[in-house]
């Protein structure tokens, strides 16, 4: 079947063991203030205006005839200095397997594996167990957070090798607030993690003011129990892609 | 480290000791008719008594360079005359050599000096004489020490590790005092650690206090270097290669290797340049270990690939005992230590100019990609003609003490005396011949007038067009053997080119993957090209993919640049990988960056070197230099302080990809 993806990236060295190749699935019912992927919140393909570049010579406003240019009102394929692009690549699952797997073969014994970020892979489920069916036998890692329905999540991370998911706030308020959904669901999906699933290893995003505060970081302290627990650091770089997309960033202020 | 000795090099306060000299030589030796080889040995003489001696506090190696200028001998007349009568490399001086320092340690210059001709003894007496000047001060200065090491160096053999440093220092200092550029250092570990081994052996040394003293003796490579100005500040030659296998298949690789590498993390400076030879066999923990040094940010170590190396070097006629025993030049060429006199860097040859020269000549009428790409050849051909003709009669002004250094009679050329020629911009003619391919021969989408044109107004009227060739078209760097193809065809038609040419010292002609300046030079001799390269964009350096190619990233990058066949073509000039500063924030990503390269090497690649950089760093260091004293870049074959290069080097490294995290 068909997904969307918005990247692939070589040489992913934080996301899992070895040297990895990550694939990141667009679209998530999150909705993080300080989401430092904005181009995968929304599923469908969005133009990226690098507006710094632009020298307003009106190429793209020509006329064209582009089929893939009608949604965005430009053409895409006109800018001389690359100021416009597509974010978002619908490709279907064998598709895609083949173009990840030269990578495992270029790097041979020294290829980790694959790993699904996002966006939310789990928001693709079943383009995501096709993939990862066709991808069988290569270590598998995902990046997720943990927001999905109990038996996608089950089902998922049962032919996983190894999980990387977020607990953000523990407060279910704060949660609702800062993500726009509930926590309740990732909570479960987290004790189904940790019972029994595969190798795993939660992650706090620290947001200055938000995830950082001693209340936040003591209660999920406690949720991670006996999980290997990695604070990240916050990217301030992130802001830009926002006004790219003609998104406005909470956290600009 | 000594650190306050540390700071008075790094501030330059070292300078304060340093004098011009304004003799006008090249008059009188003209007047009184000396003969070149007279000339040599005559100022070495003089700067050896005009030299003071300079011994800094706490200064463990010794020998600072006090003269600031070496003033000329011969007059602009004599030089025109030179270069109208023979082939003047550069500025004609011996350059790009590996002298024999391991016999002159362990022998003493005084068992030189019986080999010696006339002027070789003459510029042995001037050494003695000048260190003489230093025992002397080091006795005023009380430091006992000294005294003993320079009683015994240079004039008799190394006993231990410190006086074979020292004397490496007496020679390496002599070389570029006696007028030799580009003084390379060799296979350092290899013929050094002997002494090292033999001291611990012994208990003089531990890990830590033999690290001391080895930064200290690498401080001292960037005492003088300032005035060793290549192209550009920092392009001076002092290449260090470290590992690889000896004559019986050994792994050379030892505790100094280690050291080395270590001191040169720990010293953060531009000098020596660290180059590292490895192999399939190659332990991965050692990539781990030199990926710790690339993450200083200097640029170094380049690795070098023994196994593609050693059989490309022997397919060419080297013998197997000098094979295995390569270094690297100023900057990457391949040279064989104490017995090879390769002129690597004489010339080199444009593809991308080929490839405009046949657009504009023979694309018209050509019926397919086919009968166009052998046009292309043809200039290839062409370019490779000029590159390697003119040089009749080539000459280097005599060099005494090079002469003691080496196995072989300099003057004349040594057991080796081939000529390499860098091959430029191959990246931007495989993406312009992939664009031609693809759009005006297998789609017919763009016309060839069309192409043309728009090429001659550098795409000013066709936005779209250039859009298209710039951005969507296909290009080396992704895996993709449609383009890499080509590229390994560019470079076999090249190799072919060359092969069979004999140059004016009975040695052959070596293509070669490296651009060194020309990637600046070339890419104004023509203007856009049908990549989408505007004119006057540079092309990139040496062996690596076009500054504006979007690539899925590094490990497509070395699928495509690991395809060619560099057994007909290692004259060297590596693959440069630019990884973000953030790819080594944890050992985790070190170590995976080293598995990286070892796959570089696994699957065959010939010279890859590595840079860690700052892209907000460079920036601001362009607003306020001041503040960025220290950042190091790699430019084509050396690492210089970033703030220290002209601009359109700066932008370059700032144009180069950044893979990031």
């Amino acid at each position: 079947m068909i997904g969307t993806i918005f990247d692939i990236k070589e040489m992913a060295v934080h996301d899992g063991p070895g040297i990895r190749t990550t694939v990141f699935f667009k679209g998530c019912p999150l909705r993080c203030k300080w989401c430092h992927n904005p181009e995968g919140l929304s599923v469908k393909p969005q133009v990226m205006w690098k507006k710094a570049r632009c020298l307003n010579c009106g190429s793209c406003r020509k006329a064209c005839e582009h089929e893939e240019c009608r949604p965005f009102g430009r053409c895409i394929h006109a800018c001389p200095e690359n100021c416009l692009e597509i974010t978002g690549r619908e490709v279907s699952s064998r598709e895609l397997a083949a173009e990840l797997r030269q990578s495992a073969e270029i790097l041979g014994d020294e290829f980790g594996g694959f790993t699904f970020s996002g966006g939310e892979p789990l928001a693709q489920p079943e383009f995501l167990l096709e993939l990862m069916a066709e991808l069988q036998g290569f270590h598998l890692c995902i990046e997720t957070s943990g927001y999905a329905q109990a038996d996608v999540f089950r089902s998922v991370i049962g032919k996983l090798d190894f999980v990387i998911m977020d607990v953000k706030l523990a407060d279910t308020e704060l949660h609702r607030a800062y993500t726009g959904v509930d926590n309740g669901q990732i909570l479960e999906n987290l004790r189904v993690l940790q019972q029994s699933g595969p190798p795993h290893v939660i992650r706090t995003p620290l947001i200055p003011g938000i995830t950082d505060t001693g209340e936040n970081l003591n209660a999920i302290e406690e949720l991670v129990g006996e999980s290997v627990w990695e604070k990240i650091p916050f990217n301030a770089a992130a802001g830009a892609k926002y006004e790219m997309l003609g998104m406005e960033w909470f956290l600009k202020k | 480290m000594n650190s306050r000795l540390y700071q008075f090099i790094l501030n330059k306060q070292h300078h304060a000791y340093r004098h011009r000299v304004d003799w006008d030589l090249a008059g009188e030796y003209s007047a009184a008719g000396l003969s070149p080889v007279e000339r040599m040995a005559d100022r070495f003489e003089r700067l050896c008594k005009e030299e003071k001696a300079v011994i800094l506090e706490g200064e463990q190696i010794v020998f600072l360079r006090t003269v600031e200028n070496l003033p000329a001998i011969f007059t602009d007349a004599e030089w025109e005359h030179f270069r109208a009568t023979y082939y003047i490399h550069e500025l004609g001086f011996m350059s790009n050599l590996s002298p024999n320092y391991y016999d002159t340690i362990a022998v003493g210059l005084l068992a030189k000096r019986e080999t010696a001709d006339e002027d070789g003894k003459r510029a042995i007496d001037n050494i003695i004489a000048l260190s003489d000047k230093y025992r002397n001060e080091a006795k005023r200065q009380g430091r006992d020490d000294l005294v003993e090491i320079l009683t015994q160096v240079p004039r008799y053999k190394a006993r231990n590790f410190r006086e074979a440093l020292q004397f490496f220092r007496i020679i390496h200092y002599a070389l570029w005092l006696e007028g030799n550029y580009h003084n390379t250092i060799g296979r350092f570990d290899k013929y050094m650690y002997p002494y090292l081994k033999a001291d611990m052996e012994q208990g003089l040394y531990t890990r830590e206090t033999a690290l001391e003293l080895l930064e200290d003796f690498f401080l001292s490579f960037n005492k003088d270097s300032d005035i060793y100005v290549g192209v550009q500040q920092g392009d001076n030659g002092q290449s260090m290669m470290l590992g690889g296998v000896d004559e019986d298949g050994n792994d050379v690789f030892n505790l100094l290797s280690e050291l080395c590498m270590q001191a040169s993390c720990n010293n953060k400076m531009i000098d020596p340049k660290i180059n590292l030879r490895v192999s399939k066999n190659t332990p991965p923990e050692r990539y781990t270990l030199a990926t710790h040094l690339t993450r200083a940010g200097l640029g170094f170590p380049q690795y070098s690939n023994d196994d593609v190396v050693i059989p490309a070097l022997e397919k060419l006629g080297y013998e197997h005992k000098d094979a295995v025993n390569y270094v690297t030049a100023a900057c990457w060429e391949f040279i064989i230590p104490n017995v090879g006199a390769d002129v690597d860097n004489i010339a080199a040859m444009s593809y991308p100019k080929a490839v405009d020269t046949a657009l504009h000549n023979d694309l018209v009428r050509c019926g397919t990609y086919e009968e166009f790409f052998a046009c292309v050849c043809d200039e290839i051909k062409k370019e490779s003609d000029k590159a390697c003709s003119g040089l009749d009669n080539l000459w280097f002004v005599p060099s005494p003490f090079m002469n003691v250094l080496m196995d072989c009679d300099i003057y004349t050329g040594g057991k080796y005396n081939n000529f390499g020629v860098h091959g430029t911009g191959i990246a931007t003619a495989a993406d312009s011949l992939a664009a031609i391919k693809k759009y005006v021969f297998e789609e017919g989408s763009v016309g060839k007038e069309e192409l043309i044109r728009a090429v001659d107004e550098n795409f000013e009227n066709t936005p779209e067009l250039l859009h298209k060739l710039r951005f969507e078209a296909p290009k080396l760097g992704n895996n993709d053997d449609f383009v890499d193809s080509i590229a390994t065809e560019l470079l076999d038609t090249f190799a072919a080119c060359l092969a069979g040419k004999v140059n004016c010292r009975g040695g052959i002609f070596r293509a070669g993957t490296g651009s060194a300046m020309y990637y600046l030079w070339h890419a104004n001799e023509i203007g856009a090209s049908p990549d989408g390269r505007r004119a006057k964009e540079p092309f990139g350096t040496n062996y690596s993919v076009s500054l504006f190619a979007k690539v899925k990233g590094p490990v497509s990058v070395i699928a495509s640049m690991t395809k060619q066949h560099f057994e007909n073509a290692i004259n060297g000039g590596p693959l440069t990988l630019e990884f973000h500063q953030s790819i080594f924030a944890d050992e985790d990503g070190v170590e995976k960056v080293g598995r990286l390269v070892k796959t570089f090497i696994d699957r065959g690649g010939h010279q890859l070197q590595l840079n860690t950089v700052n892209l907000e760093r460079m920036l601001d260091a362009q607003k306020h230099p001041e503040d960025h004293r220290q950042l190091v870049v790699r430019i084509w074959g050396w690492s210089a302080y970033f703030v220290e290069l002209d601009k359109e080097y700066q932008d370059h490294v700032i144009a180069r990809q950044a893979y990031t995290v």
